[in-house]
């Protein structure tokens, strides 16, 4: 496509290679934290919900239904161009392809992704709203929900390793690949991307020509949106892996790679919140220093994020790993995301209402640690936190003690 | 090359091949030889990956119809 020169080296040199998850992790992170001053920290269920409820209010089950549209819903929008993004990016570097799973592993992505709609609601928040924005957000309830992740994780992927000693066939049988990206007549794949590129691009501008605030955000969370989804499938960024694979392979890149991130968001947040920085005009500063903190601490998050866990496991992919997947042609993530999209409203209409009856208030509550350990202990919490990981993940990874694989 | 056994992946997405890949390479003798395909563009990492970590040999691989292939000895 391109003759050969710096042009073409810069382009094999973003879509040849998948890039290392840390230097992934990073970028995202930094996108994290302009979205934060923009409007909100980064967050992925609820652009689910938002659609969920405007598919059922289209199809007339108005106790289902929401008042905002998609295309004025920030956290939809972004999830969307991530697709997308994704899509442009694997159809650039020549992965995409619609992977058409066996019908048993469709099936586990539409139970997991409802899984995810469930625990997402429950809990409040997702493996980005909930642990990568949540976590450097200093959310006490964020802790929660991760340690709910991750034994969520681990029992799911005790269930995979059976199913596939008890129940093989689950995860056999007919499968086939459409459109490959690699072989002879594939040049069309690359000019879609760039025909996507310029519509995105001309979506992202006329938001912004609009003029008005909300208009300018709503525009800036496309072109960002956009931006993510090409830098989540180049370095295949998966925090369901960083949860998962200590206990099955044993490698530490994933883990490292999240802790990695977490460590750039949290020195940003943690400046933002304590600056009160992003929107103050229209925002008052106790507002954002409450930015992603969820009332939620503590059952409500653990309970919500074993659910959560059990979910992202069976699926494959959270809520973000699903999006970029699905942009990738894994059809199985897109029953995943099929699964989240039909199930969060169920469950916020429905199953919250009965959760929040029966955990009392003290265990659901809105916990910002800065207001217990005060700035310095919150942050210096959250590093011995990531650090015992580390050594976690990195000693588990010599040694294998916690690995199934 | 002589393949002994050959696992079919394709359709799966992570971490459905990585965990066939070790059950399967975990029943094989030393010194055979399993071919893998799969179409999850993440195995190209996760293969190479999980055969250093283990110790198992990675011996090629190639893309095919939209599928990789990836050869592998056991220790």
């Amino acid at each position: 496509m391109f003759k050969k020169g710096v042009l073409k080296e810069l382009f094999d040199g973003l879509f040849g290679k998948t890039w290392p998850m840390w230097v992934g992790g990073i970028l995202l992170a930094v996108l994290n934290i302009l979205l934060f001053v923009i409007k909100y920290p980064w967050g992925g269920s609820g652009g689910y919900i938002n659609i969920g409820q405007n598919l059922f209010q289209t199809l007339g089950a108005k106790s289902l239904g929401t008042g905002t549209p998609i295309s004025l819903h920030t956290v939809a929008l972004l999830n969307i161009f991530i697709v997308l993004g994704a899509f442009i990016s694997s159809l650039f570097s020549k992965e995409f392809s619609i992977k058409v799973a066996p019908i048993g592993e469709l099936v586990k992505g539409l139970i997991g992704g409802a899984l995810m709609g469930i625990g997402a609601t429950v809990g409040i928040g997702c493996t980005i709203g909930g642990f990568f924005s949540g976590v450097p957000a200093l959310s006490g309830g964020a802790l929660f929900l991760s340690l709910g992740f991750m034994l969520g994780t681990f029992v799911a992927l005790r269930y995979l390793l059976w199913e596939m000693e008890a129940l093989p066939k689950i995860s056999m049988g007919k499968s086939c690949t459409l459109i490959p990206g690699t072989g002879k007549k594939t040049g069309w794949q690359r000019w879609l991307g760039w025909i996507l590129i310029a519509v995105v691009l001309y979506i992202f501008s006329n938001y912004t020509a609009k003029g008005t605030a909300l208009s300018k955000i709503l525009g800036w969370h496309i072109f960002i949106a956009l931006i993510l989804g090409i830098i989540l499938q180049r370095s295949r960024y998966c925090i369901t892996r960083a949860f998962r694979e200590p206990f099955m392979t044993g490698e530490a890149t994933a883990p490292v790679a999240i802790i990695i991130s977490v460590l750039v968001v949290l020195i940003g947040f943690t400046v933002l919140k304590f600056f009160g920085v992003g929107n103050a005009g229209e925002t008052a500063v106790r507002a954002i220093e409450m930015k992603s903190v969820y009332a939620n601490f503590w059952l409500r998050a653990l309970i919500g994020g074993f659910i959560f866990g059990l979910g992202m496991t069976v699926a494959g992919g959270c809520a973000v790993g699903t999006l970029w997947r699905a942009g990738e042609g894994h059809v199985k993530l897109w029953m995943s995301a099929l699964g989240f999209t039909i199930m969060a409203p169920i469950s916020k209409t429905f199953i919250v209402p009965w959760i929040t009856k029966i955990i009392p208030e003290s265990l659901r509550s809105k916990l910002f640690l800065p207001d217990v350990l005060g700035y310095t202990g919150a942050v210096v919490l959250i590093l011995v936190i990531l650090l015992l990981w580390y050594m976690f993940v990195k000693w588990n990874e010599k040694t294998g003690k916690f690995s199934a694989l | 090359m002589q393949v002994d056994q050959t696992l079919d992946c394709k359709g799966l997405s992570c971490p459905m091949p990585i965990i066939k890949l070790a059950k399967t390479v975990k029943k094989m003798n030393s010194g055979e030889v399993l071919e893998l395909m799969g179409t999850d563009p993440g195995s190209k990492t996760d293969v190479p990956a999980w055969c250093e970590k283990t110790g198992n040999i990675f011996l090629d691989q190639k893309e095919e119809g939209g599928a990789f292939i990836f050869y592998i000895k056991k220790k």
